[in-house]
């Protein structure tokens, strides 16, 4: 099927009203919704369910996974493949690979989590079919949007536009998709 | 009609937005310009020419090159950890002062990273610090504590970069929205990477910031600490000591916060920020100045106490630097990053923009002459009678020196003109929960 419509999209004034909206739309049954809004709302994503538990085990695993990497490369380094003897002091001395092996552990979970933020998001994605609402520019700003999405099973244009209707939103329209 | 948050913020977005800014900017920038001039010059001189062209020789190896590492590398690690605990406590501060906290940060470590590199003498085979697969199958000696350094500075400079710039993406996004040029629209719009603030990434995003800006902070110590190892690990008596970490990690915390203080209370007024940096956050900014100064202090009789119960050569040479050639330099360091802040245990002086200024600059000059007074002063007791040599700083490494303070400015000055100094998002959240609560 060729998608004609990405979804409907309600305008609101402040979170409070968004919260409301997304609260109806739970109840009348709708399960593929996105908000929009200017900062960050907690309850909200608690709300529409949005986990984030990936994201700790992202920096966990890729630290460890970057600790033992170092800590390996130097063991194998310094005391197998190029053994030197300086003073007489131990080829795996252990406590002079520790400072670099937590430095890198840092180095590897921090650019894991925030790369991988990205890719989660699916970001960059400059062409979005929400950006043709007009006013969504102020979705960065001071205004709060919920979309009711068209693969939602329960997705009927007339029925989604009666239902937004019910919420007095500043505005309510179709959105198109991209392609 | 035109609501609140609306008003909120645009004060902050205007800023990058408005098609000119003044002739003091430019003014300022072509100064911080011709310094980064200077700098070019300094470093195309050291590099052609060789390191002989600074002052530094047996016994004093170290330099001006270390000595303004040294005090770069503690400006960015004092401005990054103030900066986590901030996220950390999820302190309100946070939403005034972060932002810029970490782009001193990120800007102080670029200037810390060039003076190791040149100080190599080659810079341009600095890469072997990193364990490639040479030709002549030598890999890097990783007993050593200059490679621990190697990896420290790569990873502040791309953890703090990446930090900074994850959490610029939602304001970039508001300025794309806000730009009614196209052309400016368009290069906002690139950088915001298509952020449509979904309550759902928001969430993401705001958990990955977080625990992001909780690893910085045993970065930090570890990272300081590498510096500080690079002095406690040498067999010379003053620096062989393993309070050394601990003085390199409080001094650092002192000059980062003196620094972050100087730059919010001159925005507070440059910019007329007056409401988003409010009296609160730089009263309490002067609070924690004067608390680290303190510290700094602690350690400096911590430093006194530490020579008097070692013996022979370690006290010789901690008295000999404080009474020697070279006691000006300790004693200024004294004067300037513990005395002249007590200033601040008046109300009226941490309010002030001229005291302001004026403590967090003697902090920054009282650490630089503390690090000179370790670096050099340090040097003068060792267990060889070592040649009767002083050292003083030529004319290129002042210019290095001067170029990087410029570098500096310079991109404090670009950020301000083209990016938000303040997160838009994080103050409109903040001032929501107000308003609900």
């Amino acid at each position: 099927m060729t998608q004609q419509s990405y979804g409907i999209m309600a305008e609101f004034k402040s979170p409070e009203a968004l919260m409301e909206a997304v609260r109806a739309a739970k109840r009348a049954g709708y399960t593929k919704l996105d908000a929009f809004s200017p900062f960050p709302l907690a309850d909200l994503a608690r709300e529409l369910g949005v986990r984030t538990g990936m994201i700790p085990w992202i920096a966990l695993v890729a630290g460890l996974v970057g600790a033992a990497i170092q800590y390996g490369s130097q063991y194998w380094m310094n005391a197998v493949d190029y053994p030197l003897n300086v003073g007489g002091r131990p080829l795996h001395s252990w406590p002079a690979y520790i400072p670099a092996s937590l430095i890198v552990a840092i180095l590897w979970a921090g650019a894991a989590t925030l790369i991988g933020l990205l890719l989660i998001l699916r970001l960059p994605r400059l062409h979005h079919p929400v950006f043709a609402f007009p006013g969504f520019e102020r979705a960065s700003e001071d205004r709060f949007f919920l979309c009711i999405m068209q693969d939602d099973p329960m997705f009927d244009s007339a029925t989604v536009h009666a239902f937004f209707g019910a919420l007095s939103p500043l505005a309510v329209q179709e959105v198109p998709a991209c392609d | 009609m035109s609501s609140d948050a609306h008003a909120a913020t645009s004060r902050v977005a205007d800023v990058p937005l408005s098609p000119h800014f003044g002739w003091a900017w430019w003014l300022a920038l072509l100064f911080a310009g011709g310094l980064v001039a200077l700098l070019g010059y300094t470093l195309i001189s050291v590099t052609i020419i060789g390191v002989g062209v600074w002052g530094v020789n047996i016994p004093y190896v170290w330099g001006f090159d270390l000595i303004n590492y040294a005090w770069w590398i503690g400006i960015a690690n004092g401005a990054s950890l103030f900066a986590a605990i901030l996220v950390l406590r999820r302190h309100d501060l946070r939403t005034a002062v972060n932002r810029f906290a970490e782009g001193v940060a990120l800007f102080a470590v670029i200037c810390a990273g060039i003076f190791p590199i040149f100080h190599l003498g080659r810079p341009w085979l600095f890469y072997w610090t990193f364990p490639y697969p040479a030709t002549f199958e030598v890999w890097p000696q990783f007993r050593s504590t200059l490679t621990w350094d190697f990896w420290a500075i790569s990873t502040h400079v791309i953890v703090t970069s990446l930090l900074w710039y994850v959490g610029l993406i939602p304001d970039l996004a508001t300025l794309r929205d806000r730009a009614r040029r196209p052309s400016v629209q368009r290069i906002y719009g690139v950088f915001a990477l298509g952020w449509r603030g979904s309550v759902r990434h928001w969430a993401y995003h705001q958990r990955a910031y977080r625990l992001v800006a909780i690893l910085v902070l045993p970065l930090i110590l570890i990272m300081q600490s590498t510096v500080a190892f690079e002095f406690a690990v040498t067999l010379v008596p003053d620096w062989h000591e393993t309070r050394q970490p601990l003085h390199f990690v409080a001094t650092g915390l002192a000059q980062g916060l003196s620094i972050v203080l100087l730059v919010a209370v001159l925005l507070r007024w440059g910019l007329r920020l007056g409401r988003y940096i409010d009296e609160g956050d730089i009263d309490l900014l002067g609070k924690l100045v004067l608390a680290s100064a303190l510290v700094s202090g602690y350690l400096y009789i911590d430093e006194i106490a530490a020579a008097l119960l070692s013996g022979g050569l370690a006290r010789k040479a901690t008295f000999t630097r404080m009474t020697g050639e070279y006691a000006g330099l300790y004693w200024t360091a004294i004067v300037y990053s513990i005395l002249i802040p007590q200033l601040f245990w008046f109300r009226s002086a941490r309010l002030s923009t001229v005291s302001g200024v004026f403590v967090g600059v003697s902090i920054g000059i009282g650490i630089w002459f503390d690090r000179f007074s370790i670096i050099v002063g340090g040097l003068q007791t060792d267990y060889l009678p070592s040649i009767g040599r002083s050292y003083s700083p030529t004319l290129p490494e002042t210019g290095l020196f001067l170029g990087t303070v410029g570098l500096f400015v310079a991109l404090l000055l670009l950020f301000v003109r083209f990016l938000p100094v303040i997160s838009m998002f994080e103050t409109r959240h903040d001032e929501h929960e107000e308003k609900s609560s």
